[in-house]
């Protein structure tokens, strides 16, 4: 029966559950009320949970051999899905939504309140930290030497801490706190935070969670007899690597800063650029298990409102064990996870990001990762890399038009040499085809599998060489490329022709600003690959045909990832070319931000007739 | 207009694109029969005078869009489906949606698929199986009808730049062919050749009926006069240039025994010794056209078939849709009786293009004065 049931709902109408649950609308005054309705994080978060609840649990039936294929859910999906809670039965329902740490399988103690007996406390805090097992959690008692003196104990986690802050405290708590306290002793943390201690960023918790995730994050905690609350006291100070030069996206005139691992560190890199009080940054906690912090930052000022509600709901929303690195992060709130191109925006470059925050975007740093999401994003910005806008706008927009070439050569150029090669050879000029032909006349194998045979020789020099161990990795990357190109022609293995193509290929790719694209551009290449080697050119204009219409319905944040130009919207003067700076009067439209204008008509000031009383003082 | 029959319209999720998107959309679109045997016929009708051919279907064109805005600017909110079933009830208006507008774009998607693939076969493939680009075609046009027309006319939006830069290419490349002997007589075979039978073969564009049953995508009727009139401008204006290139390229005579005379133009390109015979590049730029019109007259389709049927949505019938007209396609003994086969149904599009709005109309003003007669 069941099986039939099945059949028959394959074979009914379903309702399409394709469309995408949020766009960015057109207007910004209609955003407050949209963001209202769609953001509300706590709503959707109790949403997600009693989703994670509804769903089938394993119970305890025998493990299952093989794990079956889970579909997730999209937004879309959300009304089906309830449908079928309700169908399952009120019980799930009735009961209160389990909190993350709880379905995570975490003990409920840490909800606990902090006790006014400093034993209760000790032993709290042994039992949720696992001590004496847990060895690099420090507990240290001490005795405060006011008037009467007090007895006491901090916790916190050796490395995480500053040892020079930490000594600071400890004198300051046990040798210069020589003075009366109150009789009061409920008051007695305000007293120690007002009056005794000098750290920069003290705070009162009562409760053991917050006061765990602040140790966790390197504070230090100071419990005291007779008071129900917890000194915080801010002693962060762990090892670090510190602002490096880029790696990845290396420029030769810009700042040559990077992100480091460090969150503070990232975001004070983007505060420095921005001096702004509009610049916000909000603080999320995403991961079960890693608790790993997460910072969107935004121009309170510039970015719609709906946007940023959408990307702290997406963030909010996301129920997992552990966060990372931002990689995994984009994954998991990217518009179109199954497409092979990217959609999100990911850059080691503080001035990127900057640039971005002033268009209008939202950043999203993720703690412990040198990678910041530039959210939305579109085709167009993943080819630029920020130096356009600093060397002159004739340099720009050259370097700028160079990559649109390489971009198409990095997965068109093979298909095409197969397509040329194995069907259109009236297009080659007869002494070309000369050439080609003597070339290929000693190579036994068919052109498809010399191709194909190069390319993923390619491929797996590229990897290898980022995978050898040391400095060496990048010069026996090119000198294996070299040594197997020539020794791949000589022994007649492949045409000198084909060893040429592939290295231009390999060039185009590596032009290619954005890692991201670029390797699914060497994807997408293969299927060219195939496409020109069984249909010829027209096999290429079929896989042409899809990967735009594809790329058309992609999104980025309720962005129309080709936007400016597919769809039309206002033209930007930085999108293809690079026009001038003194033409770069308006943010991107695609955003929507609050304000439009980036610049008056007439940004340069000093071409403007100076008025009769002497001109404005600039 | 009943309850259902609003919740239908807007049920169907069709997207929104600009005007600008519209027209080059639609544009696109119509200058696809260029790039096939259609330019062919023409000859045999006009003669050296073939680039004089569109003019007057330029003129027919541009009344038909204004009589298709005055109809549909009657119900505004619904399209040429709701419209036709408003004018002649519920029973006969379906049926006239089906035999008027679904089977006649149905039909004209399997011709356009076969001429395009066999277009292919007599360019490249000449070893493949129809059967094999013909689904290959019909894949692209499910795969676009099923993004939808959103996604299509961001599409065309994107491509529009390489067929126009494509079409220059072949036109000034050319150049040095050009003989203006071959213009003359100036009248070809005649006016009533030239201006009234040629007017009415290059008058007949699906586009029409397309623009109809897409129009809430485009933003509704008050739109539809801007939008109609700067395609068609745009259409036949690439329409006239082609011929005339082809005129001038090559006596008339010559040009009506071409199966593809826009590929003997592409063929005949010869600039210097490195660059001739780049024909074989069109064909990028000529399947993605011909993957565009498929798609859009799948979507169409499928979508006046869905509103007819007040269907919630259109997706499901393409699979069948597209299956019967891979089927269709498919039945044509061989390229000729294709080539006849699509002259008929041109003449059959008259019918939804140019009839059916002025029969609707005519229904609405009928029932119009029936009701005040009542009163």
């Amino acid at each position: 029966m069941i099986n039939v049931k099945n059949l028959l709902k394959l074979i009914t109408y379903q309702e399409n559950s394709q469309r995408e649950g949020f766009v960015l609308e057109e207007t910004v005054h209609d955003h407050p009320k949209s963001a209202k309705g769609e953001s509300s994080p706590g709503g959707e978060d109790s949403h997600g949970q009693r989703e994670a609840q509804a769903e089938p649990a394993p119970q305890k039936k025998a493990p299952a051999v093989r794990r079956a294929f889970k579909k997730p859910i999209r937004p879309a999906d959300k009304a089906n899905h309830k449908q079928k809670k309700k169908e399952n039965g009120a019980a799930g329902e009735s009961q209160p939504a389990p909190t993350s740490s709880q379905t995570m399988g975490e003990p409920p103690i840490s909800n606990l309140s902090v006790s006014a007996s400093l034993a209760e406390n000790r032993k709290i805090i042994k039992k949720l930290y696992g001590l004496p097992a847990n060895k690099d959690i420090v507990v240290r008692d001490i005795v405060l030497g006011t008037s009467p003196a007090i007895d006491g104990f901090i916790v916190f986690i050796d490395g995480l801490v500053d040892k020079s802050i930490q000594n600071l405290l400890l004198q300051a708590l046990m040798l210069f706190a020589v003075r009366p306290v109150p009789a009061e002793r409920g008051q007695l943390a305000t007293y120690v935070k007002e009056k005794m201690l000098p750290g920069n960023q003290v705070v009162l918790k009562s409760r053991f969670n917050d006061i765990l995730n602040a140790v966790n994050y390197g504070d230090t905690a100071l419990f005291l007899e007779g008071c129900a609350e917890a000194v915080l006291v801010e002693t962060k100070g762990w090892e670090h690597r510190g602002v490096d030069l880029p790696t990845v996206e290396q420029v030769v005139r810009g700042p040559h800063e990077a992100f480091s691992e460090t969150l503070r560190t990232n975001t004070a890199l983007i505060r420095k650029i921005i001096k702004n009080e509009n610049l916000t940054t909000e603080l999320l906690t995403v991961g079960s298990r890693n608790r790993a912090l997460v910072a969107i930052m935004y121009q309170r000022d510039l970015a719609n409102p709906a946007l940023v509600a959408e990307v702290k709901r997406r963030i909010s929303s996301i129920k997992t064990d552990r966060i990372i690195d931002s990689g995994m992060l984009e994954e998991m709130i990217m518009d179109t996870p199954y497409n092979l191109t990217p959609t999100i925006l990911a850059t080691e470059r503080p001035d990127r990001v900057a640039s971005g925050i002033i268009d209008g975007r939202v950043a999203i740093i993720v703690d412990g990762s040198p990678y910041v999401l530039l959210v939305p994003a579109t085709m167009y910005e993943m080819l630029h890399t920020g130096e356009e806008l600093y060397s002159r706008w004739q340099l720009g927009t050259f370097i700028r038009l160079l990559r649109a070439l390489a971009f198409n050569l990095s997965f068109l150029l093979p298909g095409l040499y197969l397509a040329v090669v194995l069907f259109h050879h009236e297009m080659i000029p007869t002494e070309l085809l000369l050439a080609i032909a003597g070339n290929r006349e000693r190579v036994p194998l068919p052109s498809l599998v010399e191709v194909l045979l190069m390319e993923i020789s390619f491929e797996l020099i590229r990897e290898a060489g980022l995978r050898i161990p040391g400095a060496m990795g990048t010069t026996i990357g090119i000198v294996g490329a070299l040594v197997l190109g020539q020794a791949a022609v000589q022994a007649n293995i492949v045409s000198p022709v084909l060893v040429i193509l592939v290295a231009v290929t390999g060039l185009a790719g590596f032009a290619i600003p954005y890692y991201s694209l670029a390797f699914s551009l060497r994807i997408y290449r293969f299927y060219y690959i195939i496409l020109g080697a069984t249909l010829g050119f027209f096999g290429i204009a079929c896989g042409l045909f899809t990967q735009i219409v594809l790329t058309a319905n992609l999104k980025s944040f309720g962005v129309p990832y080709l936007a400016p130009i597919g769809p039309r919207t206002v033209p930007g003067a930085d999108v293809v070319t690079r026009l001038p700076l003194f033409f770069h009067e308006k943010r991107p439209d695609y955003l929507n931000p609050q304000d439009i204008t980036s610049q008056p008509d007439i940004a340069r000031g000093w071409l403007e007739p100076p008025a009769k009383d002497g001109g404005k003082d600039y | 207009m009943s309850h259902r029959q609003r919740m239908v319209g807007k049920i169907i999720k069709e997207g929104m694109f600009g005007p600008g998107e519209a027209v080059i959309l639609l544009a696109i679109s119509s200058i696809s029969r260029l790039f096939l045997s259609y330019p062919g016929m023409l000859f045999e009708i006009g003669g050296p005078a073939t680039w004089l051919t569109p003019l007057g279907g330029l003129v027919l064109a541009l009344a038909a869009i204004f009589v298709l805005s005055l109809v549909l600017k009657k119900s505004p909110g619904s399209t040429i489906v709701e419209i036709n079933e408003q004018a002649f009830g519920p029973y006969l208006g379906v049926a006239v949606n089906i035999l008027a507008i679904v089977m006649v774009l149905e039909l004209l998607g399997a011709t356009y698929i076969r001429e395009f693939s066999e277009a292919m076969l007599v360019t490249t493939l000449r070893f493949t199986p129809i059967s094999v680009v013909d689904a290959a075609f019909l894949a692209l046009g499910l795969l676009g009808a099923y993004l939808g027309i959103e996604a299509l006319a961001r599409t065309a939006r994107l491509t529009y730049l390489y067929v126009l830069a494509a079409l220059l290419f072949v036109i000034l490349a050319l150049i040095p062919f050009w003989n203006f002997h071959n213009l003359l007589p100036l009248l070809g075979k005649g006016p009533k050749e030239v201006f009234i039978l040629g007017s009415l073969s290059t008058a007949t564009l699906a586009e029409l009926v397309i623009a109809g049953v897409i129009i809430q995508a485009m933003g509704g009727a008050e739109k539809l006069t801007r939008i109609g009139y700067r395609f068609i401008f745009m259409g036949f204006g690439l329409m006239m240039i082609t011929l005339l290139d082809l005129v001038l390229t090559y006596n008339w005579t010559v040009s009506e025994e071409f199966t593809q005379p826009f590929l003997r133009l592409a063929r005949t390109i010869y600039l210097g010794r490195f660059f001739q015979r780049l024909e074989a590049i069109f064909i990028l730029v000529w399947v993605v056209v011909g993957a565009l019109k498929i798609a859009l007259l799948l979507y169409a389709t499928a979508v006046s078939l869905a509103r007819s049927l007040k269907l919630p949505d259109y997706r499901p019938l393409l699979w069948p849709l597209g299956l019967a007209m891979y089927i269709l396609s498919l039945l044509p003994v061989d390229m000729v009786t294709t080539i006849r086969l699509d002259n008929y149904l041109r003449w059959l599009l008259f019918v939804p293009a140019y009839l059916l709005p002025l029969l609707i109309l005519a229904a609405l003003w009928l029932k119009g004065r029936g009701a005040r007669a009542g009163n």
